[in-house]
Parts: C-alpha cells; sequence; structure tokens
C-alpha cells in the first residue's frame, strides 16, 4: 500500500519535471570502496555482492526517499594509497555520493579517513577491528574488541580455562586486540606468567607487545606450536588466535599434527569466519571456537529470509565476477548488509541525505531488526548487538554455543581495566 | 603399516578382554551409557556421562573418536524408539552390540555437546592409558598425572611397571610424581621435586611453581608453627633449584629441537628450490615461473585427492592412498607443463638471459590467472592422508608426520639426481650440454632434446615439491609467490649451478633460520636471515661453491 503511494507520487513529480532531470532525480548515488583485485580481493568481493544485493531489495522496495540507489564500484585494488585516492573520487567530482561503504583492512580505513573528515562524508565500516578510533564520519558497524575478543574469553574463563596463548600476525588489529586482551585478562586475575606467547616492554616496563607474531603469510610454525604443546602441557589452556588470512591453514595443519585437540585446548578464531572456511579443511578445525556478531547457521526467520534472498539474488544477478557457486554468508557481509538498512533508515528519519543530519539521526539511535538480531546504533558511531560463539562443525558451520544479547560497541577499551 | 597396526591393536583388545572377565559387562554397560548419552533428556546424559567413569571399555574411546567429528547417528525405528549408529572408517556400526550394518536408511546427524565432549575425551583417556599407541599411552597419563587428583595415583602407580619400555616407564612415573606434589606428604613431595628436576621434565614446571607458592604462603602466615615453616623453607629452596634447573635444561632441549625444525625446514626448502638449482643453476634460465610449477605440484594432488574422494569415498582404504598416485602425477604433470614451456618460449631464449627472465615472469603471470579462472581466486583444500596425520616422538622431540616425511624424500631427490648426472649418459650429456651448447650439439648431442628433458625434470621436481607442501601448506593461485624468493635465495647463496651447494644453503638457511626464530621470534627470524644472505653474499658473491670457469665472462 505504502509503495503504491510512493509510487503514485514519484509519478506525480515525474509529472512535473523534464525527462532529463527526472533521471538524476530520481536516484541517488551510493560508493562500495573494496578491493575487488589484489590480496584481499577474495575477502572484500563478498561484500561488493552482498551490498549490490541490499541495493538490488531496497531498489525493489522503492528505494530510499524514493530515490533509486544508484551503486557506484570503485577497487581499491589492495592499495592502501589508491583507497584514499578513490574514497577522494566518491566523495568530489561527478559521481558524487551521498554514503560510502567500504574498507576491509584497518590500514586501508586509516588511509581513507583523512579524506572523509576532508569532505564531511560519511563511511561504513564493516570488518571486525581494534577500537581506539572514533571519527564522525565514520560508523563502525564492525566488532569492537568488546564485542569479540572480550566475550570469547569470558567465556573461556567460565569454562575454567586458566592459561590463555596469545597468537596472531604481526599488524595492528592482533597487536592492539592482545594488548587489550592483556590488560583485561589481568583485569580478572589471570596470573601473567599464564598468558603465554612472549612480551616486550619498553624501558620503563611497560607492556608494550604481548603474544607470538608471525609474518604475513607465515607457513612454519613448528616452533610456535612446540611453545603452545609446553604451554598447555598442564591443562586448562586456550589459544587465542588473530592469525589473519591464509596462515591459518599451515597453523592449524601443524596444531593437529602436534596432537593438540581442541577438547584440551581449544583455540578461539577472530579472523576464520564461514567465508574463510571455503579454503580450509574443516577436519582439522572441528571443535575449535569462533567469536562473531552473525553465524550463518542462526536459525531465526530473519536470517532465513536473508540467506535464501542473497541466494536468488546470486542466480538472477549479471553483475560481472560474482561467483554463483559455494556461496556463504559471514558477519562481515552482515554487517555490511545491516549499514546499508541502518543508514537508509536514518536518512528516512531525518528526511534528507545530508551527512550531518543523516549522522545526527544516527547518533540518537536508529535499530535494524537484521540478520543476526537487532542492531542499534550509538552515539560514539558503534553498534550495540548480539554477539555469539560457535563451535566449529565438520562442515565448516558453527553451532553456536553461547549467545550474548545486546553488546554495547566501545571502542575505547586500552587502560580502561583495573589490574586486580 | 596400517594394517599391522590394526591386527596388534585388535590382538591387545582381545586380550585385555580375556585378561578381564568382567569386561564384558562394562563394555555392555558403556554401550547402553552411551546411547543413553545421545538419546537421553539433559538429566539422563548427564547421569549417563557421570555412570560412565572409570568403565575404561574400548568403545568409549572409539565413540569419542567418532563423535568430535560428527560421525555419530540416531535413526527412528518403526515403533517410534531410536537406534544409535556410529560410524568408523566406512563402516557403519550399531552402537549397543558393536554390529557391522550396511548403511541404514534416514540417518539422522546425533550431536555431541561441547561439554560431554569433553567428558568423554576424558573418560576415553581410561582408554588411552592402556593404548598400543606409545605416545596416547604418554598423553593420557600425562592428563591424569596434571590433573593432581588423589583418586588417580593408584590407577597410575600400579601400571608403572607393566609398561614395556624405559620412555613409557619415565612418563608414567613422571606423571605420579606430578601428582604427588600435591597429593603426597612432605617427604614423597620432595622426593618429587628432585626426582622431576633429575629428569628435567618440563610438564612439571606449572606444578612445581604452585609448590613453591603454597610453601611461600606458609611461610608469610605469622600463625604458622615452626615445624610447618621449616618444612615449607625446604620446600621452597628445592623447589626453586629445580626451577632453574629444569629451565636450563629445558632451553637446551629446545635449542636441539630448534634444529631439528631447522634441519626440517631446510628439507623443505631444499625440495622447493631443487627444480630451480636444475633449470636455472644448471641451465641457466632465470625461471620465474618456478613458483607456478610448484603451484601445479600442489593443485594435481588436490584433483588427484578429489577423483579419490569420489571414486571411493573419503573413508575408504583406497582413500588413504590418493596420496601416493600425486606424489608421482604432480611431478609428471609439472614436467609437461615444463616441456610445453621450454619448447614454446625457452628454447629461443637459451642466449639471451635477461629475456627468459621477462618471459617467464610473463609466463608465471599467465599460469596464475589459468589456475585462479580454473579453480577460482580461493585457496583449496588439501586433507592429508591419516598415515600422515599425527606425529612421533622421539627422544622428547615431538615431530608432525606430515613435515617428518619431507626429510628423507629430499635425500632421495638428492641422492638420485646425483646419480642421474654422475653416473649415467643422460647426466653426461645434461652436464656437457650446459656447460656449452655448440660444442656439445657438434660432437653429437642431441642438445635441443637434453634441454628439454633436463628442464622438465626441473620442472617435475617442483610439482613433487608442490605435493609434499600441499600437507602442510595452503594450495593457492598465490602459493609460487611465497616460494620463488626462498628458492633464488637458496640457489644464489649455495653458488649458481651447483646442486650440491643448493643442498647446503637450503640446510643452513633452515636451521639458522629456525635458530633465530627460536631466540628473536618469527618476524625478527625472517628479516634477520635475509639480513645475514646479504651480508654473505657481500663477502662471498659467488655464493657457498663458486662453479670454476676458465670462460672470459665469468
Amino acid at each position: 500500500m505504502r509503495n503504491k503511494f510512493k509510487a503514485m507520487f514519484a509519478a506525480a513529480a515525474v509529472a512535473t519535471t523534464s525527462t532529463s532531470v527526472q533521471a538524476e532525480d530520481k536516484k541517488v548515488n551510493v560508493g562500495i570502496l573494496h578491493s575487488l583485485s589484489g590480496t584481499m580481493a577474495i575477502s572484500e568481493t563478498s561484500l561488493r555482492d552482498v551490498l549490490l544485493f541490499a541495493f538490488d531489495e531496497i531498489n525493489a522496495n522503492g528505494g530510499v526517499l524514493g530515490k533509486q540507489i544508484n551503486p557506484v564500484v570503485v577497487d581499491g585494488a589492495s592499495d592502501w594509497p589508491l583507497f584514499a585516492e578513490k574514497a577522494e573520487e566518491l566523495l568530489v567530482g561527478d559521481k558524487k555520493t551521498a554514503v560510502t561503504f567500504g574498507c576491509w583492512t584497518s590500514v586501508s580505513r586509516k588511509s581513507v579517513l583523512p579524506v572523509y573528515e576532508k569532505y564531511n562524508g560519511l563511511l561504513f565500516y564493516p570488518v571486525q577491528y581494534e577500537g581506539e578510533e572514533q571519527s564522525k564520519n565514520i560508523f563502525y558497524t564492525a566488532e569492537a574488541v568488546g564485542q569479540q575478543a572480550i566475550p570469547a574469553v569470558d567465556f573461556l574463563l567460565e569454562e575454567g580455562v586458566k592459561k590463555f596463548y596469545l597468537i596472531g600476525t604481526d599488524y595492528v588489529y592482533p597487536q592492539t586486540t592482545n594488548l587489550v586482551l592483556h590488560e583485561y585478562l589481568l583485569s580478572k586475575g589471570v596470573p601473567a606468567e599464564n598468558i603465554g606467547g612472549g612480551s616486550t616492554k619498553d624501558s620503563k616496563g611497560k607492556v608494550t607487545s604481548v603474544g607470538n607474531y608471525t609474518p604475513f603469510g607465515h607457513s612454519d610454525f613448528q616452533q610456535i606450536v612446540a611453545d603452545i604443546k609446553k604451554f598447555s602441557a598442564s591443562g586448562d589452556a586456550a589459544v587465542i588466535n588473530t592469525i589473519n588470512g591464509d596462515a591459518n591453514v599451515p597453523f592449524f595443519k601443524e596444531f593437529a599434527a602436534s596432537g593438540l585437540k581442541s577438547e584440551d585446548c581449544p583455540v578461539v578464531s577472530f579472523s576464520l569466519s564461514e567465508d574463510e572456511f571455503r579454503s580450509l579443511p574443516a577436519k582439522q578445525l572441528v571443535g575449535h571456537l569462533g567469536c562473531w556478531t552473525y553465524f550463518m547457521s542462526i536459525d531465526s526467520p530473519a536470517n532465513k529470509k536473508f540467506k535464501a534472498d542473497f541466494q536468488a539474488w546470486l542466480k538472477k544477478t549479471d553483475v560481472t565476477g560474482v561467483v554463483k557457486e559455494g556461496r556463504v554468508t559471514c558477519s562481515p557481509m552482515v554487517l555490511s548488509y545491516n549499514g546499508v538498512y541502518l543508514w537508509k533508515k536514518a536518512v528516512e528519519k531525518a528526511g534528507s541525505f545530508d551527512v550531518d543530519k543523516v549522522r545526527a539521526a544516527l547518533q540518537a539511535g536508529i535499530s535494524f531488526d537484521g540478520p543476526g538480531g537487532t542492531v542499534t546504533s550509538q552515539k560514539n558511531h558503534h553498534l550495540t548487538k548480539n554477539v555469539f560463539i560457535g563451535e566449529t562443525l565438520e562442515n565448516g558451520q558453527f553451532e553456536i554455543i553461547e549467545t550474548i544479547p545486546n553488546v554495547v560497541g566501545e571502542p575505547f577499551l586500552k587502560g580502561t581495566f583495573e589490574k586486580k | 603399516m596400517q594394517k599391522l597396526h590394526q591386527v596388534t591393536l585388535t590382538i591387545l583388545f582381545l586380550f585385555s578382554m580375556l585378561s578381564f572377565s568382567s569386561a564384558d559387562t562394562a563394555d555392555k554397560e558403556a554401550r547402553t551409557l552411551l546411547s543413553r548419552l545421545i538419546l537421553g533428556e539433559k538429566d539422563n546424559q548427564e547421569s549417563a556421562l557421570d555412570a560412565l567413569d572409570g568403565n575404561g571399555s574400548k568403545i568409549i574411546e572409539t565413540f569419542y573418536k567418532v563423535g568430535r567429528v560428527g560421525d555419530v547417528y540416531k535413526c527412528a525405528n518403526d515403533d517410534g524408539s531410536f537406534t544409535v549408529y556410529y560410524k568408523d572408517g566406512e563402516f557403519y556400526y550399531n552402537l549397543l552390540d558393536g554390529n557391522q550394518v550396511t548403511e541404514p536408511d534416514n540417518l539422522e546427524k546425533a550431536r555431541l555437546g561441547r561439554s560431554a565432549k569433553k567428558k568423554l575425551s576424558k573418560l576415553a583417556d581410561f582408554v588411552y592409558i592402556y593404548s598400543p599407541i606409545d605416545q596416547e599411552r604418554i598423553d593420557a597419563v600425562h592428563k591424569f598425572g596434571g590433573s593432581q587428583k588423589p583418586e588417580f595415583i593408584e590407577l597410575i602407580r600400579r601400571n608403572i611397571d607393566k609398561q614395556p619400555n624405559e620412555n613409557l616407564k619415565q612418563a608414567f612415573q613422571e606423571s605420579l610424581e606430578i601428582s604427588l606434589l600435591k597429593n603426597g606428604t612432605h617427604e614423597e613431595k620432595l622426593n618429587a621435586i628432585s626426582y622431576l628436576s633429575d629428569m628435567g621434565s618440563s610438564l612439571s614446571v606449572d606444578f612445581i611453581k604452585a609448590v613453591k607458592l603454597d610453601s611461600e604462603a606458609v611461610l608469610n602466615d605469622e600463625a604458622a608453627e615452626e615445624e610447618v615453616k621449616a618444612e615449607a623453607s625446604a620446600l621452597t629452596k628445592a623447589s626453586d633449584e629445580a626451577l632453574k634447573s629444569i629451565e636450563s635444561a629445558e632451553q637446551k632441549k629446545e635449542l636441539v629441537q630448534s634444529v631439528f625444525f631447522g634441519v626440517n625446514r631446510g628439507s623443505v626448502l631444499l625440495l622447493v628450490s631443487f627444480g630451480l638449482a636444475i633449470t636455472f643453476g644448471l641451465m641457466g634460465v632465470i625461471n620465474m615461473a618456478h613458483g607456478e610449477f610448484i603451484a601445479i605440484g600442489g593443485y594435481t594432488t588436490y584433483v588427484i585427492q578429489g577423483w579419490f574422494a569420489s571414486a571411493y569415498g573419503v573413508d575408504s582404504a583406497a582413500y588413504e592412498w590418493y596420496f601416493v598416485v600425486a606424489v608421482p602425477a604432480a611431478f609428471m604433470v609439472s614436467a609437461f607443463f615444463g616441456v610445453i614451456m621450454e619448447r614454446g618460449v625457452i628454447q629461443f631464449l637459451y642466449t639471451r638471459p635477461l629475456e627468459s627472465l621477462l618471459a617467464t615472469w610473463g609466463i608465471s603471470m599467465v599460469l596464475q590467472q589459468l589456475i585462479r579462472l580454473y579453480f577460482g581466486a580461493a585457496n583449496v583444500a588439501v586433507a592429508s592422508p591419516t598415515w600422515l596425520e599425527g606425529n612421533v616422538n622421539v627422544g622428547g622431540y615431538t615431530m608432525a608426520y606430515n613435515r617428518l616425511i619431507v626429510v628423507p624424500v629430499a635425500i632421495i631427490v638428492l641422492l638420485v639426481t646425483a646419480l642421474l648426472m654422475k653416473k649415467t649418459n643422460w647426466g653426461l650429456h645434461i652436464r656437457a650440454t650446459m656447460q656449452n651448447r655448440l660444442m656439445a650439439s657438434s660432437l653429437g648431442i642431441r642438445s635441443s632434446r637434453v634441454n628439454m628433458m633436463t628442464f622438465a625434470f626441473g620442472s617435475g621436481l617442483a610439482g613433487l615439491a608442490g605435493a609434499f607442501l600441499s600437507q602442510f601448506d595452503n594450495v593457492g593461485p598465490m602459493m609460487g609467490q611465497t616460494y620463488i624468493v626462498d628458492s633464488f635465495m637458496v640457489v644464489v647463496v649455495g653458488g649458481v649451478g651447483n646442486l650440491i651447494g643448493a643442498a647446503l644453503s637450503s640446510l643452513g638457511i633452515g636451521v639458522i633460520g629456525q635458530l633465530l626464530e627460536f631466540f628473536y621470534g618469527s618476524v625478527m627470524g625472517k628479516v634477520g636471515i635475509l639480513f645475514g644472505i646479504i651480508l654473505f653474499l657481500q663477502v662471498k658473491p659467488g655464493g657457498l661453491f663458486t662453479s670454476k670457469s676458465r670462460s672470459l665472462e665469468d
């Protein structure tokens, strides 16, 4: 009924304006800024797909404020400075966009941040990150450390885990996450010697880095796994894994080959979602844990509809480069999708595409019932959402073993935990 | 090997059945309880798990093993009741009577909850402690000892003397002493500390630390009696010394372990770079597509694994042997691509090495893109056969089979190539051609054919490396890129044109790299080794072994 009304209204509007302006007037440009080539393409292409799906879904239902979304897709090409250039393209120039959905790696986000602040643009960022940042021009639909690492550690502590081994790839997200976790574990009464992986201190005795780090694409985990085996020999140990990308394969192969089992020493991974499992031998990961704000296995009508609609869209879409077979949904995808709808609602509430007005609407709190449950935007540009802890199954899906509802997103956690 | 294992296992199992008259009833009871665990309500499940305590039937271990990977099923009967089945290997069994059955219709997966799995894992240890596999026994007894529960002391103690070898006896004694650290009398605690300290037990460090903390707490306690304090002070002193001595023993052990890891890493490097040592080192083709030949080997393994999985099913005995087929196939397929590349491009470029660099680089990109088009951009998952999973413990050093196997393979490849080069006619022809193509052909050697075969051999070796890499590393379109730098590094450090040099340099880079990683972590390890190589090449620009030549251009 409402749609009909809208359509009539639009038709009336069309009748009164000249044809050349109509087409422009009925459309709003929306930017997608992801790597469609280079090393990150494997992960980021999925986000482009789900964003296009969300746009089509919205357009089919009458668009935003009566305007059809016109996607402007640009390729960051896994090249961080290029991200900034492409962001500028989206913010000025003839294809000026009202909002951008994009970025995966923290370094790409850091690269475009000054651009969005300079031109007062609006960016929705969908991938788990380390926090310690809050720009007025970015909305972080992503999991903050408090929505992933902290609940996971709480769960393990409840399970009776006493020793934690921290391991990650050497860059900003694992380093920062582990520093926060280190503080958190100490505040929970875990003694420093029960936090494995080593730590470095500066000359004043302040801890500057905790955990064992490997370069990107590391493939020889013999030493690290031997160290974990020794560490976990006394029992009640767990591994907190922030290794990124395909280095997880040799790690888990080595882990399993050394005789370590998930029952004795579970590994909680923060960077392995259903999408990554497409290229992992799941057998070695069975029983290990994951923590996200969405799992494909969530049993809710909203999620079922989302999955079915996405698969249907995949079938009929004619966008080039969309992989149609064996597709799964995962947290970064759903957080991208949620972002689009939050933006739509905010625009409708503000009654305008103006960035300042939309921001004010989002800051006041917009809720959306997404596939992973209700998400609500907060004043600090993060989201309140449900957190799930899942156990890996042999088919690469997760069985949800714990749900923590309505966890508030808080970017600044470093230094907030008192040492006991 | 696998067969033999199964036979011994069965014999041992039968033997244990005979020796315990109650084993049969225990087995029956365990099966009933496990079935209740799957079919019962929540309370019922918990009580079933509790009732399994101390049962120790073989079926618990089997059930745990299949249950943790989701191979337990239930199936509705006509009367509305359920029967539980499990799948062990390729066959289905009825849980209650243990009989093998043909795959029943409408099987429904029955999931074991996380807590049930954890509990079962503990229960399975009662079986593993009698396992015919030493390592399983050791892991189990260590867990009993590490739990420090007084009820297990008797179990460990009465089994010490039954252990067939020293290694096992020591593991049992170690576990007993660890348990006594908490549960023993003062004398026993002191003895335990000295025993563990003497054997340099790394496992016991945390437990000795706990003793130290406890006794320090007593020392600081004003209200404690003098006698208690004296005991505590003796314990503090003993544990302090023990910790120091274990730590120093530990460091030595880990140093040796790093060297082992280094030998392993070196073997991987050798396998990966040996093909290049031939195509680049001997033939002088700067082969930038070497990495892609490795990837082709990896993908061949993946494809063959897929064939075996679809033809025989992943649980069948035949599937286990896919790797044996994949290794020669990987060699052949990569060699085939090598022939095409040599005939198509390289043969025109022998006199123009720099152009061969550009051409092979282009080919490498084409091959990468072809892989992407055909197999997709994402990595593919290659599963290891069971006989390559697991590990072996040699003198306290754990080594994974999938990596260990690379060491003998690298040695074999080295020996075969050396024999080929030095002892056969073909080798003679190769050496002659590589020294001087024109001269060799004027002496009647079909140099173009020799070139082709040598290039194919080098490419084939890269494929072979890819097959072995697939067992512990990623298989993806970019797979070759991660190894091409390492390969050139090995060949250049070893001295271009020298196969023994390549072997020594990969061993050196492997061991030094692992030692650096041991001391400074993996990031600095990698930086250190690159820096070291740059310095080394300043001193010896020709690498370890420089080929002596009278020609002017060298």
